[in-house]
């Protein structure tokens, strides 16, 4: 087999058994939170005979191997279960949100790649200069900013004062055919511009340090020597090289922003996984935040396991490892 | 060249084709709400999701104010606190008190043209009882139930095994009627989700849902307590805003009319002086507390709990923690929210440190250490209960306060983890349930911990006597008897305030968040200024 295809079968495999042990974990805290489901949502009527009876009827009150199997079971068969509270089917619920959390997450990304790359660029190819230390503050207040302090931000100046965005939301009502695209992409200005806004800083200073190098290795000195245009020698020959941590950051990004998702939705009124997850912890609908767990696990594996293929194509020392 | 520019052609067209295909389309003519327009058209804020649509399964705040839109309850509460009319318009027991009846209008139908009956109402309370649907508030009181029977097409009779004066007032108010035809078609209640299709008896009915965003009503005529039986508004949207910050900022902009949840206490008067918003005050009918555990020593003792009880600075607490915006609640858990059955000769107990030592010493208790539990998500008690430890340091006594996330709260208060509890109760709107539920033995709120052979005498009796006169002054008994032994700290009732843009009128408040100024009748009355 060639050594690309073994590459692909080894990280394949390393991505099925981190879900796995992801999926284990959330299972178990889970079930090793204080309360229950049934206190979550209980009354001031409830009284302990129905609390059992909801217990029994959640199954939480069988054993914790028998309830992880039956689990594994349902997943295997691509059950996610039925939502506590919502009488619905996880899949039901989480299928109407993940797109957005997609969106969402996907255009943060792309916005933070679009972004970092040229202020990268900037930074290295004036290293020391004005321009390289605008970028390093940028890049230093980036790491500092904290989620809802931004978006709440950006909603009293853009939203409220200035009135070019929606206040939250993902779209409004009563709109529909193409103008229904442009209403999503105008409500996703603020909540991406606050995701991507957070992880620009690190994207930046790395992708910088690594630039600065490459553009001293001996490969890069000799393209000079050539007589190479310094842009095609940055932009081709430098940035090629400098890409490949790069491209690993992005992978643990992704993993950041879903995270941060969470907080992104709730300040937006963003209706994607991370508020479903938030709501969920609430009631502690346990099949809701281990289906949701499920499928934002399985996404950000994905996606690392994409940026090392990615990597391994970039790079062929490391599929030859 | 010209193949390669050509493929790129036919993909963006499908991809092109395909978008247009996935967004939605514009509803067909007779589908839409007629004439309807932004004067017409009421959005209301929330920040809570809704988590179902089947009101007899248990609710967030949110779907109470959705499903009440749809679904009516027999009885409403007054400005006073007392049961009024809805859409039952008598409602008492037999002399013997067996038997429970409600008198309905006649005048109500479902939107599907089926009349609403007391079949209706029978098979509501027949299925709740039955079934014990999940997290539903009414089964609790139906323990003395044995069946409803609609004894004609406007009165349900309710069957008891003994006389409870709790069942007909709680059934009441705090059951939906839900229509049989549809309901009845469920083989369990548990697993119905109601997500669709939806047959309405009140102002207006579920048009369509944009999950975890918007809920939009469209207005059902005829309805019978709306001004000339027509709902005021067109369309009801209510939109969901997790953080109360985007909320109000959603309110300043003209996103939307109105704030459904009570506002935060430090909110209120950025907000009263915000040109374009009015805020309107809504009486509470709950209260905030602090039990002592009584089953933990030395809180058995009443010497103690009265000298906790002396040790706390209640002014201050309502002055600063909550804005100035709560009332006292003279140490009664009958407050004055319940007018009727208040009573005003009973006092709060004063904040004297000194009173505190005293009593303290006279129960042979020095060095007293405590532990406080209460739910960090509760942001006003987090606020005093700094306060609380601060005034009881000045009376010797060490209290270690353990905030907490509310999922490990509700643990430990189900578990009688606690020295001391803090918490709140949003809507106590019925005396005796109120009393039962707080110090009988058994009670599901018996966060005291109490077992006092007197007091469960005295709420017995008030449960079991359908003579208003009687449950008055058993009631009034009971209640001086907890604020004479200092059985549960009531320390004040908050006023909530919600705010809406100057643009609207019409609005009729109630008390209580479930109610405030968006339950159906004033939702049916609200226009444009």
């Amino acid at each position: 087999m060639p050594p690309l295809a073994w590459y692909a079968l080894r990280r394949v495999a390393h991505g099925l058994v981190t879900l796995w042990f992801a999926i284990t974990i959330t299972f178990l805290l889970l079930r090793l939170l204080p309360g229950d489901p049934a206190t979550a949502i209980a009354s001031t009527n409830m009284d302990a005979t129905m609390r059992q009876e909801l217990l029994t009827k959640y199954g939480l009150t069988e054993s914790l191997p028998i309830q992880y199997g039956k689990y594994l079971v349902q997943l295997v068969q691509g059950n996610l279960g039925t939502s506590f509270s919502q009488s619905e089917p996880v899949s039901t619920v989480l299928m109407a949100r993940l797109p957005w959390t997609l969106l969402l997450t996907g255009s943060a990304l792309v916005v933070t790649v679009a972004i970092g790359i040229p202020l990268g660029v900037v930074a290295a190819t004036h290293a020391k200069g004005a321009l390289d230390r605008i970028v390093q503050v940028v890049g230093v207040v980036g790491q500092s900013l904290f989620v809802p302090s931004v978006g709440i931000f950006l909603l009293y100046i853009l939203g409220l004062k200035l009135k070019w965005f929606p206040i939250g939301g993902a779209h409004d009502e009563n709109v529909y055919g193409i103008a229904w695209y442009l209403n999503v992409g105008w409500h996703l200005v603020l909540p991406c511009a606050s995701l991507a806004l957070v992880s620009l800083g690190s994207y930046v200073l790395i992708l910088r340090s690594t630039l600065i190098e490459s553009l001293g290795e001996d490969f890069c000195v000799l393209a000079r020597a050539k007589g190479t245009p310094e842009r095609i020698v940055v932009w081709k020959h430098g940035l090629r090289n400098a890409l490949l941590p790069t491209t690993t950051l992005l992978g643990l990004q992704l993993g950041f922003m879903v995270g941060g998702s969470v907080l992104t939705e709730t300040i937006f009124a963003y209706p994607g996984v991370g508020r479903a997850i938030y709501e969920s912890v609430i009631r502690l609908d346990f099949p809701v935040l281990q289906g949701a767990f499920v499928l934002l696990a399985a996404t950000v594996v994905a996606a690392n396991m994409i940026t090392d293929l990615a990597y391994g194509l970039l790079d062929p020392r490391v599929r030859t490892a | 060249m010209r193949a390669q520019r050509l493929i790129r052609v036919c993909v963006i067209g499908a991809v092109g084709a395909f978008l247009a295909a996935c967004a939605p389309s514009a509803p067909s003519t007779q589908n839409a709400a007629a004439g309807s327009s932004p004067s017409d058209t009421l959005t209301i804020a929330t920040t809570t999701d809704v988590v179902n649509l089947n009101p007899m399964l248990g609710n967030s705040r949110t779907d109470s104010w959705v499903t009440d839109l749809m679904y009516p309850r027999l009885l409403t509460v007054s400005a006073n606190g007392s049961k009024e009319p809805n859409l039952a318009t008598k409602w008492g027991y037999s002399a013997d008190g067996k038997t429970g009846f409600f008198d309905l209008r006649n005048d109500f139908a479902w939107s599907d043209g089926t009349k609403l009956t007391a079949t209706d109402v029978a098979y509501t309370i027949n299925t709740i009882k039955t079934q014990k649907p999940k997290g539903n508030v009414v089964s609790g009181f139906m323990s003395n139930l044995d069946k409803a029977t609609a004894v004609s097409p406007t009165r349900v009779e309710l069957q008891l095994n003994k006389p409870d004066s709790i069942v007909v007032p709680e059934v009441g108010f705090w059951m939906t009627v839900v229509p049989e035809h549809i309901f009845s078609k469920q083989a369990k209640i548990d697993d119905f989700a109601n997500a669709s299709d939806w047959v309405s008896a009140g102002p207006y009915r579920l048009s369509s849902i944009a999950k975890g965003q918007s809920y939009t009503l469209e207005r059902v005529e005829p309805y019978p307590i709306a001004p000339n039986g027509k709902p005021t508004l067109a369309k009801v949207v209510f939109k969901v805003y997790p953080d109360v910050n985007t909320e109000i900022l959603a309110l300043k902009k003209g996103d939307v009319d109105v704030i459904a949840n009570a506002l935060p206490p430090a909110q209120v008067k950025d907000l009263k002086g915000t040109s374009g918003i009015s805020v309107t005050e809504v009486p509470g009918l709950g209260f905030t507390h602090m039990t002592y555990n009584m089953k933990r020593k030395p809180m058995d003792n009443v010497l103690v709990r009265q000298a906790l009880a002396h040790a706390v600075d209640y002014k201050s607490i309502r002055a600063v923690a909550v804005q100035g915006q709560a009332v006292t609640a003279n140490s009664s858990p009958i407050t004055d929210s319940l007018k009727e059955f208040a009573d005003p000769t009973l006092k709060e107990y004063t904040f004297d440190p000194q009173k505190s030592k005293a009593l303290l010493a006279q129960a042979g208790v020095s060095n007293l250490k405590l532990t406080m539990i209460y739910s960090l998500q509760d942001p006003v008690i987090a606020a005093w209960s700094s306060m609380v430890k601060d005034s009881a340091a000045q009376a010797g006594i060490t209290i270690d306060l353990k905030g907490m996330d509310r999922n490990t709260y509700l643990a430990k208060t189900v578990a009688g983890d606690y020295d001391i509890y803090a918490g709140s109760f949003a809507i106590m709107d019925e005396p005796v349930s109120n009393m039962a539920l707080q110090y009988l033995p058994d009670g599901a709120i018996n966060y005291s911990q109490v077992n006092d052979p007197q007091l469960t005498s005295l709420i017995e009796q008030a449960q079991s006597t359908i003579d208003k006169g009687k449950q008055k002054s058993l009631v009034q008994q009971a209640a001086g008897y907890v604020n004479k032994n200092m059985i549960d700290n009531i320390m004040y009732v908050q006023n909530l305030n919600v705010a809406h843009s100057s643009k609207w009128d019409g609005f009729i408040t109630r008390p209580s968040e479930l109610l405030s100024i968006i339950d159906p009748a004033s939702l049916a009355n609200v226009h444009q200024k």
